[in-house]
């Protein structure tokens, strides 16, 4: 097990390089290599009208006027070892892992990025319980109720999850719940630290909107997954040996097929983690998803550098984990 | 990376920078109300809800990220309306409804600049006992300090270039480079004197020195440079207590300011909150349901919410439709051929349907009025002249159009490139009207949209590229930086104002007679009204080179809830003036 992790953990670390060196390329060569010179690159974040001098200056303090190599190094140095930088009158060290500072606003990437971490843990987190609850709940009754008034209603309901887009059935959910009708209003996020009650009021709305998608997958997952070995022979078996209903499906027949699952979940989890980027739109919360929007928006190279490198690493973490927890869920899977 | 690519679609994030306005006040007229015996407009006529009621909260949001809140690093309008609950510049704007509001007064000066007989030299004092925050003295030196750190613009790189384009030496690096260095052309012979010493005379040093946030002072020792914005040093009623960056600011009552040193700010409630990164249609229906005071953009309500404000009485009482502080325009770029001939860009300002681009930007009251001029209404210098017929015929002039295009040899018309902003709705719908305008009479028009975040970097304002790519046509707009008739022109029609990026004079207007103008304005000998007839001079000359296609006088439709007090469209910023408003309950 433990060769098993440290053997993950080093290809992760790879994995993360190649990553970076993608985005890298995306945002720092192909501009390059589409005609635009370090000037007109830098004019973007100098305001309105600026000066020749002023984009020169702006060139130097991003370091758009060295090599492409050279500032690639400096990414990778910052994130390694840390980066001594000044935006005024000192110079502060900035500890790794240093994503550099913002092309923008000159401040650090990294902060800013964890500061948005909790909003979208909290969302992400929240919503996969939900999720998981509602939707393998669900899959398992469709499945055992099949061809029932319950099945059909259930599964068309999440077809229709499956079907609706999160902006809309998140505005759907301001709507009547936050203006016409004010259960949940000024949805803003707050920490759980300030308001523990008010932290969960304010996100039930984005928690059910974020949920309703992935409930829906997963409901028709687990029904088709349980259909599928319901009709095994070790449950008929596990039937004729008198064992409970409740023990057969949970015991024998979820655990068979919740592997899938755990695949998938693993997959939205990591995904989730590194920005719910159309909730936090809708719904106006400062997490990582509304960061990268920005970052883009501002075409902010260090955030977007940062925000990639980050969700790269949540989906990574995850599918590890995940595949360690098949070996515990699945007696047949050996890690090896 | 498709999550991130779906997520950059849309949003069209609206800059709002420039500061000024009309400079008369945008009285009755165009309500564009409809329904029943609904009263709109109370602050575009006058202050609506006027109120001394002291106490409460006042709520802002934004549907995206200020430029910065630090006042040397400033050029949104909004940000600069903001900055003034806690920061106070060497002069500000009257806070006055109408015409009133655009000039300027002192703020923690004691009067206007006294300016040396040859323009060269400008004077400020400043108001003894004027107290930071945290008690310590304000002095001359921290005004000074406040302008020199805006010199390095690696560092603080939003701001306006004014100084270092006025001041006597323009090489001097800023104190974060050069801390040993002096800007010598800023002299403080007392603490409580400044002098500015100028390259070259320039009557509008007060609006320099007074439109932005750049010489509100800055303590040396409190300087933390980039970091700044987190918590500046308030000379204002109101000081940070908290700003989380991209999430929310909390500012509460300054101790330390009254009443009596800054005539043109309130302080009249107890806390001030600006939630960052609010969808903008979330913010609409947060202000009609009262549960938010004010929009901080300031542009209006979005479509949606336009429709349920215009259909509801009850709404509409509550809604202000006044000029926006800007001309939106499309710019024909006189160095793209055969655009490089004045007959063709002539033809194109004829066949330009009027109406259809009026509605493309929202309508008469959304969109604004459908513009002839470049100087806005109000503006000193202004004339209503019509040289294209566009509110005559505001459909187009097709017949004009075609003998346009014979004169300049394309009887048959030709074929050149538009670029517009592909995030900005409204832009994408002028594009689509103008090309079908212009296919009447024969011009053909390629589309080429361009994300807004780099347009004028990279894009339209960048020659080479607009040469090198056929692009004869561009969109635009411009919000004045202050209001008169340099701050609206000057940028757009000066040959001295092209640069190679960032460029805002996209029609490349380099007109002898023109130039002349500016240089000429400038003289120390002239009377405010005879600047004011230059530039309408300027204007004209510059419409009749047809290097701009003026679309509308922006509009804004802006709703405040019933519980906003002193509200009014203050004309310097095209919105509320924030430093007055108050709240009932």
């Amino acid at each position: 097990m433990i060769t098993f992790i440290i053997r993950r953990l080093i290809t992760a670390i790879f994995l993360l390089l190649v990553v970076s060196v993608i985005t890298f390329a995306i945002f720092f060569l192909i501009p390059r290599l589409a005609g635009q010179n370090a000037n007109e690159l830098a004019a973007q974040y100098v305001g309105r009208n600026p000066t020749p001098a002023a984009i020169q200056q702006m060139v130097e303090r991003l370091g758009l006027d060295q090599p492409l190599p050279v500032q690639y190094w400096h990414f990778l140095k910052g994130l390694v070892a840390g980066e001594n930088y000044s935006a005024g009158p000192s110079v502060t060290y900035c500890p790794p892992p240093c994503f550099g500072y913002s092309f923008r606003s000159q401040l650090a990437v990294w902060p800013q990025m964890v500061s948005a971490l909790p909003v979208t843990v909290s969302l992400a987190l929240g919503a996969a319980i939900l999720w998981l609850l509602g939707g393998v709940s669900i899959g398992v009754l469709s499945a055992l109720r099949r061809g029932s008034i319950f099945d059909r209603f259930s599964m068309g309901v999440a077809l229709a999850g499956v079907s609706l887009p999160i902006f809309f059935t998140g505005l759907i959910s301001l709507e009547l719940f936050s203006y016409k009708w004010p259960l949940f209003p000024n949805v803003e996020y707050v920490n759980i630290a300030v308001n523990p009650l008010l932290w969960a009021r304010n996100l039930v709305l984005p928690w059910v909107t974020l949920a309703f998608l992935y409930a829906a997958l997963y409901a028709r997952l687990t029904r088709a997954g349980m259909l599928e070995t319901m009709n095994e022979d070790y449950i008929r078996t596990a039937r004729a040996k008198g064992l409970r209903e409740r023990s057969v499906v949970v015991k024998h027949g979820l655990r068979a097929a919740l592997t899938p699952i755990l695949t998938i979940f693993g997959m939205d989890l990591g995904l989730l983690l590194g920005g719910a980027i159309l909730t936090e739109s809708t719904f106006s919360l400062p997490g990582l998803g509304q960061f990268t929007v920005l970052a883009i928006q501002n075409q902010d190279f260090p955030e977007i550098m940062g925000v990639v490198m980050l969700a790269a690493f949540f989906i990574v973490i995850a599918n590890m984990l995940v595949d360690i927890l098949y070996a515990a869920i699945d007696p047949r899977v050996r890690i090896s | 990376m498709a999550a991130l690519a779906l997520a950059a679609c849309g949003g069209g994030a609206t800059s709002t920078t420039g500061a000024a306005g009309p400079t008369g006040g945008s009285t009755g007229g165009s309500t564009g109300a409809t329904g029943g015996n609904a009263v709109a407009n109370a602050g575009v006529t006058g202050i609506a809800n006027p109120s001394d009621h002291k106490g409460g909260t006042l709520t802002f949001a934004s549907s995206s990220t200020p430029d910065s809140l630090d006042g040397g690093n400033e050029y949104y309008a909004w940000t600069l309306n903001f900055n003034r609950l806690y920061q106070t510049p060497l002069l500000t704007y009257k806070s006055s409804p109408g015409g009133a509001g655009t000039t300027m007064v002192p703020g923690i000066a004691t009067a206007l600049g006294q300016v040396s007989p040859d323009g060269l030299t400008w004077t400020y004092h400043i108001k003894k006992g004027l107290k930071y925050e945290d008690g310590s003295a304000v002095t001359a030196g921290d005004v000074k300090y406040a302008v020199e750190r805006t010199y390095d613009r690696g560092v603080l790189a939003n701001g306006p270039s004014y100084f270092p384009q006025l001041l006597a030496d323009p090489t001097y690096k800023g104190p974060y480079k050069d801390p040993n260095g002096d800007l010598t052309s800023i002299v403080v012979p007392d603490p409580y004197t400044i002098q500015f010493h100028l390259l070259a005379p320039f009557p509008d040093f007060d609006y320099v020195v007074g439109a932005f946030g750049q010489t509100a002072p800055v303590p040396k020792a409190k300087d933390t440079g980039a970091k700044y914005e987190l918590h500046p040093m308030s000379t204002g009623p109101y000081m940070f207590q908290s700003y989380q960056v991209n999430k929310q600011a909390v500012l509460v009552k300054n101790p330390n300011w009254t009443q009596n040193e800054d005539t043109e700010a309130r302080q009249n409630v107890d806390k001030v909150i600006l939630t960052l990164n609010v969808n903008a249609d979330d913010i609409d229906n947060r202000l009609i349901s009262g549960d938010l005071d004010v929009d901080s953009a300031g542009s209006g309500v979005q479509a949606a919410a336009r429709a349920k404000v215009l259909g509801n009485p009850s709404l509409l009482k509550n809604s202000d439709n006044g000029f926006g502080n800007r001309e939106w325009f499309i710019y024909l770029d006189s160095k793209v051929a055969p655009l490089t001939n004045v007959a063709c860009r002539q033809a194109i300002e004829y066949a330009a349907n009027k109406t259809d681009l009026q509605t493309a930007y929202g309508g008469p009251v959304a969109g604004g009025d459908i513009a002839s001029t470049l100087l806005l209404p109000g503006m000193g210098g202004y004339s209503a002249f019509d040289l294209y017929n566009a509110k005559s015929q505001p459909g187009g002039d097709v017949a004009n159009a075609k003998k346009a295009l014979t004169t300049c040899g394309k009887a048959n018309g030709f074929t050149t490139g538009l670029a517009y902003r592909s995030d900005r709705p409204k832009e994408v719908a002028g594009a689509q009207a103008l090309q079908q305008a212009l296919k009447a009479v024969g011009i053909n028009v390629q589309l080429h949209g361009y994300p807004a975040g780099n347009y004028y970097g990279n894009f339209a304002g960048a020659p080479t590229f607009m040469h090198k790519n056929n692009i004869g046509i561009a969109f635009g707009g411009w919000a004045p930086d202050w209001p008169d008739g340099y701050g609206m022109l000057w940028a757009l029609t000066s040959g001295n104002s092209i640069v190679p990026t960032g460029n805002a004079n996209i029609g490349e207007l380099n007109d002898p007679a023109v130039n002349k103008l500016f240089k000429d304005v400038a003289s120390p000998k002239l009377t405010l009204d005879q600047r004011s007839a230059m530039y309408g001079q300027v204007d004209k000359l510059s419409m009749q080179q047809a290097v701009i296609l003026p679309e509308v006088y922006a509009k804004v439709l802006i709703y405040r809830p019933p519980t906003v007090t002193n509200a009014y469209i203050d004309n310097a910023w095209g919105m509320y003036n924030y430093a007055v408003l108050g709240k009932s309950s």
